[in-house]
């Protein structure tokens, strides 16, 4: 079946919604979008709508959209999907080959992406494209309720430009939705720090919405993970006691990950991150 | 007759499961988003709410979260819909203090049982 790509650009926010809600109906994660998240996510991730393809058929029908976020020299690719009715039509394929012509085109030298673990027919697809596995993270939730361990060390909290200081030090690999580029096009990131009179520290980088905090990313600069871990996650629900979190892409041997499930936390789901050379 | 408010954003679940419960004798209110799930919930103030996690606006968890904030509201059971994997409905209906959950697909007279065990209890 002849199938056309189109850029993305051509096509209204609202259209690209409506698109990507109808490709995610039976996803194996449901994560519907509403027009001010998906211009979000577009300006967080600096995704390019002119680099971003629609799929459609030659009878005019719309299959199925990628995306692609641009911050050289790597790309990543997200939000792929095709409509239910019209997988195993070459859609996936169509859009994934157009992604990483246009990347190579626009001279990208890796690209990256995201997959949910068990979500089979796209890791196939991403490997058959020459995606190689590099890592495991999770996403985790904690739903708000009151802490009773005590608020310990000398706490400091960071404003915005503080927080994004601290992050620029972070000296391990962050994946794209929490690396600093996409915190620093957010405008709600906030952090804290905590010391202790041995000298331990460290400090948590977040975003702040008026509902729920997401995006955490811990680094112990002195000391037991553990220990600076819970102290900054007191700290932190201490201050936003009724606050639900949404913490994405935690290492799956992330040091501090005892602190997350002693204070609460749980796995939602996990993402393998796949890499490919240009 | 009880009245259930059903959160939901996909419209073909929402119109089926809203027939089949108008058939068994409820009045079923619909709600495609969050923001108007409160809203709606805060007026009609329904004896069950249906609530679907994947939602386009806030997510059906943070929406718990608003609804439990509410005295008119905090009371009322709330059965989560879902295509997340049993074991982490489990653990979301327990963190959030929920009433019960289904996963998806399921069978309409689960979640007309569901319906009734809420209601009754």
């Amino acid at each position: 079946m002849p199938i056309e790509i189109i850029p993305a650009s051509r096509y209204t926010v609202q259209e690209l919604v409506n698109l990507y809600n109808q490709t995610r109906v039976d996803y194996l994660v449901p994560m519907p979008m509403s027009v001010e998240r998906l211009a979000e996510y577009i300006n967080a991730f600096d995704v390019d709508l002119d680099s971003s393809y629609i799929a459609r058929a030659d009878d005019g029908q719309v299959l199925g959209l990628g995306m692609l976020g641009l911050r050289p020299p790597w790309a990543w690719i997200t939000r792929l999907g095709v409509l239910p009715v019209r997988r195993r039509s070459g859609a996936g394929s169509a859009l994934m080959d157009a992604m990483l012509d246009r990347a190579q085109t626009l001279g990208m030298q890796e690209t990256h992406l995201e997959v949910i673990r068990n979500n089979a027919p796209a890791h196939r697809l991403f490997l058959k494209k020459g995606f190689k596995e590099v890592d495991e993270y999770l996403v985790m939730r904690r739903a708000p309720h009151p802490i009773s361990k005590p608020a310990r060390g000398k706490i400091t909290w960071l404003d915005r430009e503080a927080a994004l200081d601290a992050l620029a030090t972070y000296p391990q690999h962050l994946t794209w939705i929490t690396a600093l580029d996409s915190m620093r096009n957010s405008p709600d990131v906030s952090g804290v720090r905590v010391e202790f009179a041995d000298g331990d520290s460290g400090w948590l980088v977040f975003r702040y919405h008026k509902f729920f905090l997401s995006h955490l990313i811990f680094h112990t600069e002195q000391g037991s993970p553990g220990r600076i871990g819970i102290q900054l996650l007191v700290n932190l629900y201490k201050r936003y006691p009724r606050h639900d979190t949404y913490a994405e892409n935690i290492q799956v041997d992330d040091p501090h990950l005892t602190a997350l499930y002693a204070i609460g936390y749980f796995d939602n789901f996990s993402r393998i991150e796949m890499r490919r050379k240009m | 007759m009880a009245k259930i408010l059903y959160i939901e954003d996909n419209p073909d679940n929402a119109t089926l499961a809203s027939k089949i419960l108008t058939m068994r004798g409820y009045e079923v209110l619909w709600a495609q988003n969050a923001e108007d799930g409160l809203a709606m919930a805060l007026e009609n103030l329904p004896d069950l709410i249906l609530l679907d996690l994947g939602l386009p606006d806030v997510d059906g968890q943070t929406l718990s979260i608003w609804l439990r904030g509410e005295a008119t509201l905090a009371k009322i059971p709330i059965v989560v819909l879902t295509a997340w994997p049993e074991e982490v409905a489990r653990q979301t209906v327990e963190a959030y203090e929920l009433n019960g959950y289904l996963c998806k697909p399921f069978a309409m007279d689960s979640l007309i049982e569901a319906i009734t065990t809420n209601l009754n209890s």
